[in-house]
């Protein structure tokens, strides 16, 4: 890439930026004038109970759905236009999405690296997220938390520069759920840019630099957690959330 | 075109390891032309039959259920079109068609001494666009029926009939003149009539001229129905 060209951007310190995003389904506003911005490298929650519009955002930052109103930019780029091309760029686990029933890891990880321009080698990708011993097992006969972990390896087998994860540990019990916590701290710690959605309160406190809470399609508080709940003068990032939801109504 | 051989052989690999799939592709029209005895004019209608099973019989259900459990949507946030999995679950249907076929048609020859196709390459033609046609009619079931049960069953009470009456399983010859009378309708006759055609040596330019226009039609209709989620 030539000096100054768009991508150019990327070096910035914004990964993403959202600017009153708006997403309406038959009259209700999914989401409500949504800003915010994810620095590069950071790891950013969107956190809120379901129907907050997490999903919706995160689907318009991925170029699955197209705004009616507002701006995104995902580094340097209008996701709704350059869909494709981001994609070689984005990581993306999507909530409830899954494989056919009777493709085995190994196969799904190396057809997924078949998709991208920069691959990293879907073996080392098997072996780093702990799946080897899992490579002849087919998708159905996986547990939920072995499901969740191939479809996180599964967003990084394109060496993405932003990951965007969805509802990553729902339905995991406690400890798959430590084992994702980890493997998401790993990835901060490589230097991605990671957006996790989540209606954990307390998953979003112990992993996210700064959170945006959203609540009925807008952003009700936003900043690092500690912020926050010194703002409500609360205990926890939950407390907060019903405190900032409380005083809204 | 690296990403769609690796989207297609992993397609081919997964009907591979369904049993249903295999079974009524492979070891059915085995059975059939043993009951019969190894009668010279059934194998190409078995033939049909077999891209049948496959096109109408599995393929609805298998997209259905990519598009129920959200298989389309994840490929979707990849630098991928989706479209590109149901091209290689197409590719996938008329490979393992073909093997089937293929396998049928060598033990006509060499267990039941049926005289060999007369050109193999009309024969092939009209293979592909049978098979083919009948994906298409496929790609419009789950184009129409949303769930993948739905999706399932409509595609075997629609595959199931047009076997009987387009002289698939059995020879229209045999039908009562009613029934017979339905067949003209039927998408998958001309499939039959190009196939038989083929396996005797002669070109059957209409049947294949109809076979290519309802592949045209079916995919514009599965196109503008199709819903990704």
């Amino acid at each position: 890439m030539p000096y100054g060209s768009p991508s150019h951007d990327a070096l910035s310190m914004e990964a993403i930026e959202v600017r009153e995003l708006r997403k309406t389904y038959g009259g209700t506003h999914a989401v409500d004038g949504v800003t915010f911005t994810v620095r590069t490298g950071e790891t950013f929650g969107l956190v809120g109970h379901n129907g907050a519009g997490k999903t919706t955002t995160v689907e318009c930052l991925i170029g699955l759905r197209r705004p009616d109103g507002g701006t995104v930019r995902v580094l340097g780029e209008d996701p709704a236009r350059r869909r494709r091309a981001l994609a070689q760029r984005v990581g993306a686990q999507l909530q409830e999405s899954s494989l056919p029933e009777r493709i085995k890891v190994a196969e799904a990880l190396r057809m997924f690296g078949s998709f991208y321009k920069r691959a990293v080698d879907w073996r080392q990708v098997m072996e780093r997220w702990g799946l080897k011993p899992l490579a002849r097992k087919a998708f159905g006969d996986l547990s939920g938390g072995q499901k969740q972990r191939l479809m996180l390896a599964l967003a990084l087998v394109g060496d993405p520069e932003v990951v965007v994860l969805d509802e990553l540990t729902t339905g995991l019990d406690p400890i798959a759920r430590r084992e994702t916590w980890r493997l998401v701290k790993d990835l901060k710690t490589a230097g991605t840019t990671v957006v996790l959605v989540s209606h954990y309160f307390d998953e979003t406190e112990a992993l996210c630099d700064r959170v945006a809470v959203l609540a009925r399609g807008r952003v009700r508080a936003m900043g690092s957690p500690s912020e926050i709940i010194a703002g409500t003068g609360t205990a926890s990032l939950e407390e907060a959330y019903f405190a900032l939801e409380g005083a809204d109504r | 075109m690296k990403a769609f051989t690796s989207l297609t052989a992993t397609e081919l690999r997964l009907l591979l390891r369904d049993p249903a799939s295999m079974f009524f592709m492979m070891a059915f029209p085995l059975m059939l032309l043993v009951l019969k005895r190894g009668e010279s004019g059934a194998v190409p209608g078995y033939i049909a039959m077999i891209a049948a099973i496959g096109g109408m019989g599995a393929l609805p259900g298998v997209v259905a259920s990519y598009r129920e459990r959200k298989v389309l949507k994840r490929l979707a946030a990849t630098p991928i079109s989706p479209v590109l999995l149901l091209a290689g679950q197409l590719v996938a249907q008329v490979v393992a068609a073909l093997a089937g076929a293929v396998v049928l048609v060598v033990a006509s020859i060499v267990v039941f001494d049926v005289e060999a196709p007369r050109n193999v390459l009309l024969l092939a033609a009209a293979f592909l666009l049978c098979s083919v046609m009948v994906c298409s009619l496929g790609f419009v079931i789950a184009a129409v029926v949303r769930n993948t049960r739905g999706a399932s069953l409509i595609g075997m009470l629609v595959m199931f009939p047009m076997i009987f009456l387009a002289g698939a399983a059995v020879p229209r010859k045999a039908l009562p003149d009613s029934l017979r009378q339905i067949g003209d309708f039927l998408p998958l006759t001309p499939g039959v009539q190009a196939l038989s055609d083929g396996w005797s040596g002669t070109a059957a330019v209409f049947p294949m001229m109809i076979l290519a226009g309802i592949i045209v039609a079916g995919t514009a209709v599965a196109a503008a129905l199709f819903r990704w989620e």
